[in-house]
């Protein structure tokens, strides 16, 4: 019997493929998304509008969108990966010209009915690729440098069109996210080891020059550097968002305020308070139990992901899983890890959470390839 | 790495032998080796999937570690850090005698522009038109959209006002914490608080410096660090202020008068218990200093201090009292007071019939020019001049407000015969209504200067002596009859004994060359209770004109005095004075029950 009369065979099809949905991460990314009901209600001062209500219509759609994607074979997704990728990217090129024609920064492609980010899009589109790539790449080549050199240049290039928008955020997930798909395909670690001993080492040539003759930096880009790095030095300007969520949260306590009852981001301290910063409110109406909890639902997500991905023996679905859950990992805990001060302040949303449209279909849209994954795997 | 062939010779042949397909066994050999590099890869790749849990597995508790120590600590305000030299706010309160606010400060905010962080520009400018009328929206579209980083655009904003701007949501908009002056009571006293405005400024906070009174006299006391929390207490009564400027504004009013001022001074202390002057203002929002015209035409002008005027009648009182300290005559002795008193081209005359001689007292209670022209005589005036100074009637007073300097007395720069005679009855020299009050207090109090003081001082001045104690009491006896029985009988309070003096001033014309004939200064000068005497009130009417009767009255017999009276009347229960009501005729008391 054949790999692939072996496969089809034991593929579900039609509707009971709904059976075989990852019906728990389904049902973790209901549990994350009314969390954000309830906050943007609150944040809102106790009000549907203006943000819950088309959170809710956009999460339902995104729940449809996932279901779709996911019933659809995971290889016709492989197959699709190169062409998603070159419309993608084309697409962060024609914002780029697009951009410098109109004025300002201007990151969507207006779509009717849906403002789309590209580099949302990106972020998934690339990790598809990725994966793809890993899967036709016969597995004795992958650590040799020619087909190193390739997909580093499919990382490179749309992170460098992200950069320059600028949103140094997505930037960063790209090249994590990229990078986390190359580390599990396989990828000898010295490769690894070689970028990460590099930057280590530029940070630390960067640093030790200051104030020295040959001092690679001026002084006023250390100064940036500086409040980049630890806010609390400008409690008022940069720091200002940092200072008001450390507040936040330390005025959640254990247990928090209660519902509606957060005073720092309801009182307007915050500005962002319905995207980036929304977890500040969860943790002060909700505390340390309710900020954990939420903590604990995406851990699940992602435990529940990696297992999908350990016992699927198609490559390809593998991989985009894990790539996937990668990127999802780095979405919130960049997000929380900034709001709690761990971490510089980079302007990463709280997945399914934070108030917008576009990262939250294109999201649901990489579940439904995780389902797609999931539902067709090798049994 | 050894591998097995995928064609071992041995079994080819052994296949072949037994007519078998061969490429079966390189089929099965490579099938065979292909799942074996699928295994290791898949080691391989379970071993980077356990790397990778390891790296989630930090990332989550160091996450959670930090939530944990976070919710464990207490939340704590972020504070600035300051730049450059510090600004100190905290101002220090003003109180009044009884420890009620005067002046304060209130916490607000000012609101400024990042013009760069601006999303929507035109939207932005014309909301905060529509939130602050007085904004040019014009100039706000064109700082919003020019090159500027940085724009004011309020100074203080009320709560209402800010959460209006807060709604407008331009991140371009911000906020900064204020201190701002506030006095609570408005105009009361308006002229004493001064006011305050900024000083340096920058987003955080901004310096608050007095500009007038009382707040730019003691500025850097109100400001000093080591003062913090005590507030600066004044003589003030603010019941008493408020009472008097309530009187003194319907007074002006009721008499046409175009301005005015009272002082009412403690004569032991040389307390200023209350200082009004109309027309006042509100120095929570002081109105812009006069470019042009005369400066004491402006509600800013203060003409309790800074107006020096020629106060008239009010000083014979110096010049009986002065010759009685001399020894030159008693209340009884007679004076020539037949007119006219010629000196040169000068003719001094009284304003009304008078008997040819009269008793010293008498020339006070019938206000005789003549009879103080010639007891000034036999003064003479480097006497006289010296007696005027020791009064403090010379110089400027030295009050603590930052306006006192310039109300300097206007001197005769030849201090001639007809000037000491002009002087005696209030002509030739300006003092202010201070003055005055100053200069009566320490005639009548039993003989001991005092100076004028808006500070709380609770205590007797032991000033110099000016004249015997005997001369005090026979010069408030004096007074005290110019109200029972002369020019000021309005001014009799009952149960409170009010002495006093009028005098009416014909105003000077401001390019010289003499006297308006329609345009006087009334001056009420009083002493209460004349025979124990605690306070002295001076009421200064700017042209007044009492027009009930056939034609105007403008003399302070019918101005200032009934004024005088109505403010004593009020103010005098709030003093704590006891009415000591005379029962002149018990006869007329019946008994309405058996």
């Amino acid at each position: 019997m054949s790999y692939l009369a072996h496969n089809t065979q034991f593929v579900p099809t039609g509707f009971r493929k709904i059976l075989y949905l990852n019906w728990p991460v389904i049902m973790l990314l209901m549990a994350v998304a009314s969390a954000g009901f309830v906050m943007l209600y609150s944040v809102a001062g106790g009000s549907a509008q203006p943000w819950m209500e088309p959170q809710i219509k956009r999460f339902i759609l995104g729940v449809v969108l996932m279901i779709g994607v996911g019933m659809v074979p995971i290889w016709f997704w492989r197959n699709m990966a190169g062409l998603a990728f070159a419309v993608s990217l084309a697409l962060l090129v024609g914002v780029e010209l697009f951009g410098s024609v109109g004025m300002g920064a201007q990151r969507w492609i207006d779509l009717g009915f849906i403002r789309l980010q590209p580099s949302e899009l990106t972020k998934i589109t690339l990790v598809m690729f990725l994966a793809a790539y890993y899967d036709w790449l016969p597995t004795n080549k992958t650590s040799h440098p020619v087909w190193v050199a390739l997909p580093v240049i499919f990382i490179l290039v749309p992170t460098a069109l992200v950069l320059k928008q600028p949103d140094l955020g997505t930037a960063l997930l790209l090249l994590f996210g990229g990078g986390a798909v190359m580390f599990l395909a396989g990828v000898h670690w010295a490769y690894f080891a070689t970028v990460i001993g590099a930057g280590v080492g530029a940070v630390y040539a960067v640093f030790v020059s200051r104030g020295t003759t040959w001092q690679l930096l001026k002084d006023y880009q250390f100064r940036r550097i500086d409040t980049f790095l630890d806010p609390a030095n400008d409690p008022l300007g940069a720091g200002y968002h940092i200072t008001q969520a450390k507040i936040a949260l330390g005025s959640g306590g254990w247990t928090g305020r209660g519902f509606m009852q957060g005073t720092q981001s309801r009182l307007n301290f915050l500005p962002e308070k319905h995207t980036d910063f929304i977890f500040t409110t969860l943790a002060e109406e909700f505390g340390f139990v309710g900020a954990f909890s939420l903590l604990a639902l995406y851990v699940l997500i992602i435990v529940f992901c990696v297992a999908s991905a350990m016992n699927n023996k198609d490559r390809f679905a593998a991989l985009l899983t894990m790539g996937i859950a990668m990127t999802f990992f780095l979405f919130f805990s960049v997000n929380m890890a900034m709001v709690t001060g761990l971490a510089p302040v980079v302007g990463v949303p709280l997945p399914l959470v934070s108030y917008g449209g576009s990262a939250m279909l294109v999201l649901m849209v990489a579940f439904g390839l995780v389902q797609s994954a999931h539902v067709h795997k090798p049994r | 790495m050894i591998r097995t062939p995928l064609r071992p010779l041995a079994r080819i042949l052994k296949a072949r032998e037994r007519g078998e397909d061969p490429g079966a066994i390189a089929a099965e050999n490579l099938r065979l080796r292909h799942e074996a590099i699928a295994d290791k890869s898949r080691a391989r790749a379970e071993g980077r999937l356990l790397v990778l849990g390891a790296f989630f597995a930090v990332a989550f508790l160091t996450i959670g570690l930090r939530m944990g120590t976070i919710a464990n600590s207490a939340p704590e305000e972020p504070r600035t850090a300051a730049t450059g030299n510090p600004i100190i706010g905290q101002r220090a309160d003003i109180v009044d005698r009884n420890g009620r606010i005067l002046a304060t400060n209130l916490e607000t905010h000012s609101l400024y522009a990042q013009p760069q962080h601006m999303i929507d520009p035109l939207r932005a400018a014309s909301e905060l038109k529509a939130i602050f009328p007085e904004l040019d929206e014009e100039r706000l579209i064109k700082d919003f959209t020019g090159k500027r980083k940085f724009v004011w655009i309020r100074r203080q904003l009320s709560p209402e006002q800010m959460q209006q701007v807060h709604d407008i949501g331009s991140p371009a908009l911000l906020f900064g914490p204020r201190e701002m002056r506030l006095y609570p009571n408005g105009p009361i006293a308006s002229h004493i608080l001064g006011g305050a405005s900024y000083g340096r400024e920058d987003v955080a906070s901004a310096e608050v410096i007095g500009v007038a009174g009382i707040e730019r006299n003691f500025d850097s006391l109100l400001r000093d660090p080591a003062n913090e929390g005590k507030p600066l207490q004044l003589s003030l009564d603010l019941s008493v202020q408020a009472a008097t400027e309530e009187v003194l504004d319907g007074g002006m009013k009721l008499l046409n008068a175009k301005g005015a001022a009272s002082v009412l001074m403690d004569i032991h202390t040389g307390e200023i218990i209350a200082m009004a002057s109309l027309p006042d203002f509100d120095p929570n929002n002081r109105p812009q200093v006069l470019l042009t015209g005369d400066q004491s035409d402006s509600p800013l002008f203060n003409r309790a201090v800074q107006g020096v005027y020629e106060l008239g009648s009010t000083f014979k009182i110096f010049a009986v009292a002065q010759a009685m300290e001399l020894g030159l005559l008693n209340p009884d002795t007679m004076i020539d007071t037949k007119g006219p008193l010629t000196w040169g081209r000068f003719r001094i005359r009284d304003s009304h019939y008078l008997p040819p001689s009269m008793s010293a007292t008498d020339i006070i209670v019938e206000s005789s020019n003549v009879g103080t022209g010639r007891i000034a005589m036999q003064i003479g005036g480097e006497r006289q001049r010296a007696f005027l100074t020791s009064l403090g009637l010379a110089e400027a007073t030295p009050v603590e407000l930052s306006e006192a300097p310039s109300g300097a007395p206007l001197l005769p720069k030849n201090w001639s015969e007809i000037s000491t005679m002009t002087i005696s009855f209030g002509h030739g020299i300006s003092d202010s209504p201070l003055h005055l009050a100053a200069a009566y207090s320490s005639l009548l109090n039993g003989g001991t200067r005092v100076l004028p003081t808006l500070l709380k001082s609770d205590t007797v001045q032991q000033g110099a002596r000016v004249v015997r104690p005997e001369v005090s009491a026979r010069a408030r006896s004096m007074l005290r009859q110019v109200v029972t029985r002369g020019t000021a009988s309005m001014g009799d309070v009952e149960g409170y004994r009010v002495g006093g003096k009028t005098g009416t001033a014909d105003k000077p014309k401001e390019n010289g060359g003499g006297y308006y004939d329609d345009k006087v200064i009334a001056t009420f000068a009083s002493v209460f209770p004349a025979d124990d005497p605690k306070y002295v009130l001076i009421v200064t009417l700017d042209e007044p004109s009492e027009n009930s009767g056939d034609k105007p009255r403008r003399t302070a017999g019918w101005t200032a005095v009934p004024v005088a009276a109505e403010m004593i009347r009020r103010v005098a229960p709030l003093l704590g004075l006891r009415p000591q009501i005379e029962v002149s005729d018990v006869a007329s008391v019946t008994l309405t029950s058996n």
